[in-house]
Order: structure tokens, then sequence, then C-alpha cells
């Protein structure tokens, strides 16, 4: 209020132009403005063109910046997917050939029991064949010596025990009976 | 007697003729083998003669025990034969060997009856596997 109230009484004590109220010469105003419009053109004819080329350059660095981000984004989710995919693929494999390798393991496994197990009957049956064929080897020893021994005894003991009246008697019973035989 | 070649056979077919009617050619028998080369062949023309002398019911038959033979065994032996071959007179020569253990064995011609121990005992022996 106090501003207001001074500066109207200094406009009632210049009485007249309000430039000169104002404390602005207009020949250096026009001055100002022609220096100013000068700088304008200046500026618009040499500074502005290369601040604007270099902006637009700085925008179209970072468009290319942002379009390779963009691209290496791209790619990289591709490469993402394509690893997953690789991922996905390997682990399939792998799971493939774990079972494949499980399959021919228990094949093997089964191949070789079944070999095993002909071998161990393989062998159990030679050996009973070996165990019969030496029973029969054995009966046959023993009855051979058996026959033997007793024949050697027979003769030793019939030797000194047959006596006349034996002999006799063996040799009557054995023409009877091939008389009987004849006769029948 | 000493021209031809006679067979082993007709030889001994006459010869068991001749002694079958009583006379005893056994000297020209001999005579006529040495003189044919034919003395080799007495053995077998003894046999032969055995064979024809059974035909005509003489039996010649070899004995062959581990003891002497009683009486009464060579009877036994001799009604056996006269029985089974039909024979109308039966000699026996008996011989003794004590290998045999026991029993007797009887060849006649053509035949054998073994009933010794010893020949039992070879069929024990022989049924060994």
């Amino acid at each position: 209020m106090n501003f207001l109230t001074q500066f109207a009484a200094t406009e009632e004590a210049a009485g007249g132009d309000i430039f000169t109220t104002l404390g602005i010469d207009w020949r250096l105003l026009i001055l100002q403005i022609i220096a100013f419009l000068i700088l304008v053109w200046i500026l618009g004819k040499f500074v502005y063109p290369w601040l604007m080329k270099s902006v637009d350059e700085r925008q179209a660095k970072i468009e290319e910046s942002v379009k390779a981000a963009e691209e290496a984004e791209k790619k990289a989710e591709s490469a993402q997917e394509e690893i997953t995919k690789l991922l996905k693929d390997a682990r399939a494999e792998a799971k493939d050939i774990v079972t494949t390798a499980k399959d021919e393991a228990a094949a093997m496994v089964a191949d070789a029991e079944g070999k095993a197990k002909q071998r161990a009957e393989k062998i159990v049956t030679d050996a009973h064949e070996q165990i019969e064929k030496d029973v029969i080897a054995a009966r046959k020893a023993l009855h051979n010596d058996t026959i033997e021994l007793v024949a050697l005894a027979t003769e030793k003991i019939v030797g000194k025990t047959v006596s006349d009246g034996i002999d006799k008697k063996i040799i009557t019973e054995a023409v009877k009976t091939e008389a009987a035989k004849e006769r029948a | 007697m000493a021209g031809a070649k006679l067979s082993r056979r007709k030889i001994a077919a006459y010869f068991a003729d001749e002694v079958t009617s009583g006379r005893d050619i056994t000297k020209q028998l001999a005579a006529y083998l040495v003189e044919s080369k034919r003395v080799r062949e007495a053995d077998l023309v003894v046999r032969d003669i055995e064979a024809a002398l059974a035909d005509r019911g003489i039996l010649l038959t070899d004995v062959a025990s581990s003891r002497e033979l009683a009486v009464e065994t060579k009877q036994a032996i001799t009604a056996f034969l006269k029985q089974t071959t039909g024979a109308k007179d039966v000699h026996i020569r008996s011989h003794v060997d004590p290998y045999l253990l026991g029993g007797v064995r009887i060849d006649t011609p053509g035949a054998r009856l073994d009933t010794t121990l010893r020949h039992r005992l070879n069929q024990l022996t022989a049924s060994k596997i």
C-alpha cells in the first residue's frame, strides 16, 4: 500500500509521459530490441541449428540405443527361449539316455542272471551225471570185487572142505538133475 | 587101404564097423596113417572114430573129476549117458584133476556136460561187469 501511494505521488509529480515516469528510454529500448532481434537471428542462424542438430543426433543415438537395447532384449528373450528349449531338449534327451541306460542295464542284468542260472544248472546237471557215473562205477567195482572175493574164498574153502562123500553127492545130484532135464 | 587117400569119415566108419564086429584093426590104422603121412590127423581121426562108434551105440566118454570116481558114481554116469544118448555100451575114461575142485565134467563126441565147481566159479568170475 505504501508503494502504490508513492508511485501515484511520483506520477503526479512528473506530469506526463509513462516511459519517462517508468524511467524507460524509448530509443534505448529500440536499440535493445534491435540488438535482441540480432541476437535472436544469430542464435537462430548459427547456434540453434547446431544445437538442434546435436540434439537430433543425440536423440537419434538414444533412439538407436533404445532400439539396440530393444533388439538386445528381444535377442536376449529369444536366446532365453532358445536356452529354455535347449535345456528342455537336453533334459528330455538326458531323460531318454538315462531311461535307455536303465533299460540296457536291466537287460544286461537279466541276461547275466539268465546265463548265470543256465551255467549253474549245467554245473548241477554235470555234477549229478558225474555222481551217477561214479556211483555206477563204484557199484560195478564193488560187484566185481565181491565176485572175485567170493570166487577166491569159495575156491579156498571148497578145496579144503569138500570130501569124497560130498563130491560124490555133488556128482550124483548133478547127474540126476541133468537126467531130469533130459526127460523133461 | 594104402592106395588112394581116404577121407577121415570113411576111415572112421570102417574102423567102427570093424571094431563092432569084433576085429581090432588099430595097428593097421596106425600103419596107414604113417604110410600115407597123415599122422598129424591122428587126433582128428580118433575123434571121428568116436563119433562113428557113438552112432553105432558105443559111447566113449572122458570123465574128469577132482577125485577118483567111486564105482557107484561111474555107474550113475553110465546110466545117465545111456539114458541121454541112447547108447548100448558106454566106456568111461576117467581123469583126476584137482583143479576142478569138485563135481564132474563129461565129454562125449559132440557134447560136454560140465558140473564142476571150477566151471561154476569161472562162470561167476565171467559175470563181472
